[in-house]
């Protein structure tokens, strides 16, 4: 059975927490880990994969209204079980991967200069 | 010796359903026994050293989901399992523990496991150690090994080197073993014995009636259907899958309602010199505190250190760029909570929940506090809990603080570690096999994984996987697969 792929739902929302946490971070490499993002999204077992991709097309449609991030961020804080698993998950792959490829990557995503892995 | 593809109609006397530490050896006893047997497996079939160890790779090519598998809950528990010929055991960590016998006495008194004998089963235990070559390191231990056993010392804690089903083909390097997995051990044992393997062959569910099953409905690696007949089938798709499985057959009754895991939680330790080994884990532990409480180290590449950060990234990602001075250790519980494997209609994939008791938050929380001052005694610079809100510990007082700060419902709980979603024994209020494996009910349907663990052991699984898989598979063959 075919399913909706997953990264116009959930790339630009990893992208946009990426320019967050890692503001340095190269926009090509940004764009690189948002599609890993999505791709990892796409192979979720089924029942998880609907859960991230109904709350993520919330966050989706937040990210489309002026102000709309502003309100993610609040939602972010809030202690709402499996909505605040949803960043968490974004935000797991993200780091995984960004480190994992890219090891002297400092804390705002810049390069220290080591050789990348 | 390698796999064949799977093709569209197969047939076979035995059907076994996946390739792990269970599929793998009841393979090996029925093939040897001169039965005609097929297994069956989703994943693939990847060389012990093709991917990197606990790497995104490998994650993507031998774990089902990509690794990103998770128990609903409060908190939730991420797991992971293995899916590729060899199951879990290509994956996993290779520390070996015999299951504990006054554990297998007590499965025996409470689960009315019948004709079982814990010691013939000890006796299992000693040719599966030597069939996977189980021994300790020959050198040196690697540096993340040596801060637990450095930090156990310091505090008199019991503690020692779990041996690994591993060779060492490269002299006494700790960190360059192979692990002896299923596809070097068990899997061409079975195959040279004429046994069949197929990759990229998923069962989706058994055609059964009156308590018979007669053929397997499958779809194959490229998504076209497929059909296998057999005599009988051993179910071994592991804890999750194979009573989501039998669920799907519309077998139903103690199935998947009792799931059991080791829950752990992690901190990642920073000291003055380079300790990292991003391919590897320590090989001891830490037992002062078992059966409820254990303590070992995880694999730790930059990734994942930067993953242990994640929580408390706000004032934890200080330290991301120390990553070759870190490395990641967990506090294991043995759960007193449970878990429930579902399979909802036209669902691929089951629902999978778990619920901590009090006890075994409490116990987490005791347990990370314990492992911190082991860290501060192992002389950790600076400690980073991984829960929200974590403080980063100096010394034992900060311990204090981030005992009172921790909170389950904020912690990232893994586990690695699935059992008892189909327990064996005669208790039919409780057990969904017998004391063989065949499920409660059926006829020529059987289970022969972890599922069948009465409980989680309280110790690393696989051991006690493979040697109750023998015996019940030796069985079936002493009895010709008619009764048991
Ligand atoms: C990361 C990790 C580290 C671990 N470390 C250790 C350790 O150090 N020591 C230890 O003792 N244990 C360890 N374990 C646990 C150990 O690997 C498991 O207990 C053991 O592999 C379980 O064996 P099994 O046969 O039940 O399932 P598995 O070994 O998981 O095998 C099940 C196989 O069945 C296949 N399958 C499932 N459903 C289907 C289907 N419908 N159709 C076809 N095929 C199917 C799967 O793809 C999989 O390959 C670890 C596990 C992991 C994941």
């Amino acid at each position: 059975m075919s399913q909706v792929p997953a990264f116009p739902l959930v790339g630009p929302f990893a992208e946009r927490l990426l320019i967050d946490d890692l503001p340095r971070l190269l926009p090509e490499r940004r764009r690189e880990v948002a599609t890993f993002v999505a791709h990892r999204v796409d192979t979720l077992p089924s029942f998880t994969r609907f859960g991230v991709l109904a709350i993520g097309s919330v966050f989706r449609l937040l990210l489309s209204v002026p102000g709309g991030w502003g309100v993610a961020k609040i939602i972010m804080r809030l202690p709402l079980p499996f909505v605040a698993e949803y960043p968490r998950l974004m935000r797991s792959l993200s780091f995984a991967y960004v480190w994992e490829h890219w090891p002297t990557t400092t804390p705002d995503g810049s390069e220290t200069g080591g050789v990348a892995a | 010796m390698s796999a064949q593809q799977a093709t569209a109609n197969m047939d076979a006397e035995i059907l076994i359903i996946g390739s792990g530490a269970g599929g793998a050896t009841t393979a090996t006893v029925l093939a040897e026994a001169g039965m005609d047997v097929l297994m069956v497996e989703e994943g693939k079939w990847v060389e012990q050293g093709a991917v990197v160890p606990f790497s995104l790779d490998q994650m993507e090519q031998q774990y089902r989901a990509g690794g990103v598998t998770v128990a609903l809950g409060m908190p939730s528990i991420a797991y992971t399992e293995g899916r590729c010929a060899g199951g879990g055991t290509e994956v996993n960590s290779g520390l070996y523990w015999r299951p504990p016998g006054e554990l297998l006495e007590r499965w025996q008194r409470e689960f009315a496991i019948r004709d079982f004998d814990p010691h013939e089963l000890l006796s299992i235990a000693d040719e599966v150690e030597t069939a996977i070559n189980v021994r300790n390191v020959p050198g040196p231990h690697s540096a993340p090994s040596e801060i637990l056993r450095s930090g156990a010392a310091s505090l008199g804690w019991q503690h020692g080197e779990v041996p690994r089903w591993m060779t060492y083909p490269h002299g006494d390097d700790a960190t360059k073993g192979e692990r002896q997995s299923m596809t070097r051990t068990y899997l061409p044992r079975a195959m040279a014995a004429g046994a069949r393997l197929a990759v990229g062959c998923r069962v989706d569910h058994l055609e059964v009636r009156n308590g018979t099953a007669a053929a397997a409905v499958t779809t194959l690696a490229d998504g076209s259907p497929g059909r296998i007949t057999f005599k009988h089938v051993f179910v071994c798709g592991g804890a999750i899958q194979s009573p989501a499985l039998l669920q799907r057959s519309g077998i139903h009754g103690h199935i998947g309602r009792t799931l059991a895991v080791h829950p752990t939680v992690k901190l990642a330790a920073r000291f003055a010199d380079a300790v990292n080994v991003p391919d590897d884990v320590p090989v001891h532990q830490v037992k002062e505190f078992a059966p409820h409480l254990s303590f070992g180290g995880s694999a730790s590449n930059p990734g994942l250190i930067a993953l242990s950060l994640l929580d408390q990234w706000a004032t934890f990602r200080r330290a991301v760029t120390d990553w070759e001075r870190m490395s990641v250790y967990y506090a294991a519980i043995t759960s007193e909570g449970r878990g429930r494997v579902t399979s909802v209609p036209h669902m691929k994939d089951p629902i999978v929940t778990y619920r901590l008791t009090h006890r075994d938050r409490e116990l987490l929380r005791s347990g990370l506090a314990r492992l911190t001052l082991l860290m501060l005694e192992a002389e950790a610079e600076e400690v980073f809990p991984s829960f929200k809100g974590a403080p980063s510990v100096r010394n034992r007082r900060d311990v204090a603080t981030m005992q009172q700060a921790f909170r389950a419902s904020k912690a990232t709980v893994m586990t690695v570690h699935l059992c008892s979603t189909v327990p064996m024994g005669e208790v039919t209020e409780t057990c969904g096999a017998d004391s063989f494996g065949r499920v409660h009910g059926q006829r020529n349907i059987y289970v022969n994984d972890a599922s069948l663990l009465p409980t989680a052991p309280g110790v690393n699984p696989q051991a006690s996987v493979m040697a109750f898989a023998i015996r019940n598979a030796r069985r079936f063959v002493a009895t010709g697969g008619t009764r048991v």
